[in-house]
């Protein structure tokens, strides 16, 4: 009897998975632990392992189908058993069969597995959207070009066999930009302009044709992590009575405290950012202000035992985008250097591989800092259960007034949106004050 | 560069002449070399000026003599063997293969084996499958030997003198097709290091890589590449053991692209190796795979036209290039 693998329940909240990726296909042998297949939930992206020894007999969901959780995906064939005798018929447990608590629902009809590129014979290459459901091709040269000069993979088509993208293709966008004076995506358009009179130009005022970058109206299919942003926000913006309070921090004192220590502990490794500090700060400012460690939780208030703070990750755009919230736990326990080392592996790997379900959960409280992109002044949704995400805008070299002295110093805006279901006006005020007085006299973040 | 025009035949010749009379242990043997001039001419009058003990005929035996010449080389002799043709080498494949190449390590360094195996290699013009074998990718996979191909008549003296100069075994790979290719070449002592590719033309849109002969097609093939606007760099590798992957890698790095050029048949090749390590060293900077061409996949046919068509000609060479660089 063959064995029928499921969509997996890998999260309490998973309803529907994605198959990114088979590591097996039909005719291997698997033993039982063996990772099969890296499967997508609406958190993360996890790996999917096999509990029986056999041959993968038959793959009913391809690479990129998002089927519900307990739809069969693949059938296993046991030991001494036939691969090609399996069908899909024999993954339909009876209904008689003995209940067993993960059995698999009666197999629905497996969806069509994704469509694969083209296979054109045909000796001028197909030229398909490179950008489409399923792994981007690329040549490697290609992609290190698109890197150095800033081209979105993404927005190019390729004209290499199977719409690979090719060496030509990026350096003809780098010309056009460059020829246009403009950037960014769109599939060149000829359009006529008007022929700029000069000496050099004939006396005619026939229009030339000159290549530049136009938009181009394009569905793009959103990954499980993008569902998941939508829907979170939208929950977060509709139920939670978001207002804002902005402090402006004089950030003198914290930039040069954190040269001083970057100079001391390079040679250990140590690199801090501004964002450690802050983070720091808030998780001590919390001690002090424990409704800004609590949930609103319908007709009671949960203020939480442990300082818990959430840093959001923005991806990169060439892998999909998006951001996820990584947690820095008892954050309020932790010294700079810890913040700073946990912050930067959770990042990387955030950004490299995902993160596992544990280390986006259980954050009590969210900063997002956009310093890094020069934004001056924003404000966040927050992210619930929290009630409240502090947004951090960069910390600019500008004319301020010290001991009524007109000066130049540095100045960062920071943006709390809050609950208004548990903080209040006066509370966020009393917060960002204890926040502005760590933050401008940051040996208190070193004790 | 010497203002002296000579034949490959010659180079060759004045390379195993000097060192001849620099070392005294420097002696060649092979079929007709010593009263019938060598088959091809390359050994004429060498018989005149060293003398029958150090210009050797022997007997249509190359397992014989290559042998002979093996227990020579290991007593401290310096033998050059000329093979008519590497064709009839393949009989003598235990002393050159099992013992020459093996012999130092074998002995734990107590005997070397300094000796130069030379004589025509591929096609020589509708000889027959039988006789117009390219070894390189048979003999290239034995560790302990080096191998030598020149293109050019310069190449040929210098790297034949390094040959007999180097203390282990070295393949010499000619063929009977540029024999009477004349080119400059220096008199006195030239000495080629092996391990040195050179490049024969620059070009930006593509790295071809060769050895011997097929170096000549591919110049040919870059000049009628030119003509559409394709600029082809031409790396003459000269030795394929030790392989200077270096000046390859260098080039693949400038023009992200590559095709392999050579006269063995592809699996297993020297192209196949070249083709991986370029693959290796070049993964962020080559913009297709690295293609190859190669001898036809059978056997070499006697007809004219179809040994035309079997070779790595530049026609085929100028398709792979197109291809390589997606042009249709």
């Amino acid at each position: 009897m063959s064995i029928t693998l499921t969509m997996p329940r890998l999260s309490d909240t998973m309803e529907q998975g994605t198959i990114i990726k088979w590591n097996v296909k039909e005719g291997d042998e698997v033993a039982s632990g063996a990772v099969v297949a890296d499967v997508e939930t609406d958190k993360a992206t996890m790996e999917m392992q096999v509990y029986d020894d056999g041959v993968v007999a038959k793959i009913l969901v391809g690479e990129g189908t998002q089927v519900p959780v307990g739809t069969a995906i693949a059938l296993i064939a046991e030991d001494g058993e036939d691969p090609g005798s399996v069908t899909d018929g024999g993954a339909t447990p009876a209904p008689a069969a003995a209940p067993v608590a993960d059995a698999a629902p009666a197999a629905e009809p497996a969806p069509a597995p994704a469509p694969s590129a083209p296979a054109s014979p045909a000796a001028t290459p197909a030229v398909t959207p490179s950008s489409g459901g399923g792994r981007m091709r690329v040549s490697p040269v290609a992609r290190r070009l698109a890197e150095e000069h800033g081209v979105d993979l993404a927005s190019v088509t390729g004209s290499g066999p199977g719409g690979r993208i090719i060496k030509r293709d990026i350096l003809e966008r780098v010309e056009q930009s460059t020829s246009a004076g403009t950037v960014g995506g769109g599939v060149p358009m000829p359009v006529a302009t008007p022929m700029a009179a000069s000496a050099a130009a004939p006396a005619t005022t026939m229009p030339v044709v000159r290549e530049v970058p136009a938009l181009e109206s394009t569905e793009v299919q959103v990954s499980g992590m993008r569902q998941t942003i939508a829907r979170r926000l939208v929950e977060s913006k509709q139920t939670v009575p978001h207002y804002q309070v902005k402090m402006c921090f004089a950030m003198d004192a914290l930039l040069d405290l954190r040269e001083q220590l970057n100079a001391k502990l390079a040679g250990e490794g140590v690199k801090l950012s501004v964002n450690d500090f802050i983070v720091r700060a808030c998780a001590l400012a919390m001690a002090e202000h424990p409704m800004f460690n609590a949930s609103w939780a319908g007709d009671r208030i949960l203020v939480h035992g442990r300082v818990n703070v959430g840093v959001a990750v923005a991806l990169s755009e060439e892998r999909g985008g998006g951001l996820v919230v990584a947690t820095i736990r008892d954050a309020n326990l932790k010294s700079l250097r810890m913040i700073s080392a946990e912050t930067r592996a959770l990042a990387t790997k955030a950004r490299d591989k995902g993160l596992s379900t544990e280390e986006m959960s259980d954050s009590t409280f969210t900063i997002s800092n956009l310093g890094m992109f020069g934004v001056d002044d924003f404000t966040a949704i927050i992210n619930p259960p929290n009630s409240a995400i502090l947004a951090c805008g960069a910390a600019i070299e500008k004319p301020v007034v010290r001991d009524h002295q007109l000066a130049v110093g540095w100045e960062m805006a920071a943006n709390l949106s809050l609950d208004h279901r548990v903080i209040d006006g006066a509370m966020a005020a009393r917060y960002l004050g204890t926040l502005k007085s760590m933050i401008e006299e940051p040996m208190r973040l070193l004790a | 560069m010497s203002e002296r025009i000579i034949e490959f035949r010659d180079a060759l010749r004045e390379a195993m002449s000097q060192e001849m009379r620099r070392d005294k242990k420097v002696f060649l043997l092979g079929e007709e070399v010593a009263q019938y001039d060598g088959a091809y001419k390359v050994s004429r009058g060498m018989l005149e000026e060293f003398g029958p003990r150090r210009i050797i005929d022997t007997p249509i035996s190359e397992s014989g003599f290559a042998g002979m010449a093996i227990g020579a080389a290991m007593m401290g002799l310096r033998p050059i063997v000329e093979f008519m043709s590497w064709s009839f080498s393949l009989v003598a494949a235990d002393p050159i293969l099992n013992n020459a190449p093996k012999m130092l390590y074998m002995s734990g360094g107590q005997f070397g084996c300094p000796i130069v195996f030379r004589g025509n290699d591929g096609a020589g013009g509708q000889l027959g499958s039988t006789h117009s074998w390219c070894v390189e990718g048979l003999y290239s996979n034995v560790p302990g030997l080096k191998m030598a191909i020149p293109a050019f008549p310069d190449d040929a003296k210098g790297l034949l003198a390094t040959a007999i100069r180097d203390d282990d075994p070295v393949f010499f790979l000619e063929s009977e097709r540029m024999l009477g290719l004349q080119g400059h070449v220096p008199e006195g002592d030239h000495l080629v290091p092996f391990g040195q590719a050179i490049v024969r033309r620059e070009g930006t849109d593509v790295t071809l890589v060769s050895f011997g002969r097929p170096v000549h097609f591919c110049l040919e093939a870059a000049e009628e590449l030119a003509k559409e606007g394709i600029s082809c760099e031409v790396i003459d590798g000269r030795t394929i053991r030790p392989l200077d992957i270096d000046t390859i890698v260098k080039s693949v790095k400038k023009t992200n692209s590559c095709v392999v050029v050579d006269q063995s048949w592809s699996f297993g090749s020297p192209g196949s190796e070249i083709a991986a390590q370029v693959h290796a060293h070049c993964f962020d900077d080559l913009d297709n795979h690295v293609m190859r061409v190669h001898s036809a996949d059978v056997p070499t046919p006697y007809a004219w036209n179809l040994e035309q068509e079997y070779l790595p000609n530049a026609r085929r060479i100028a398709e792979a290039v197109r291809s390589a660089l997606y042009v249709a």
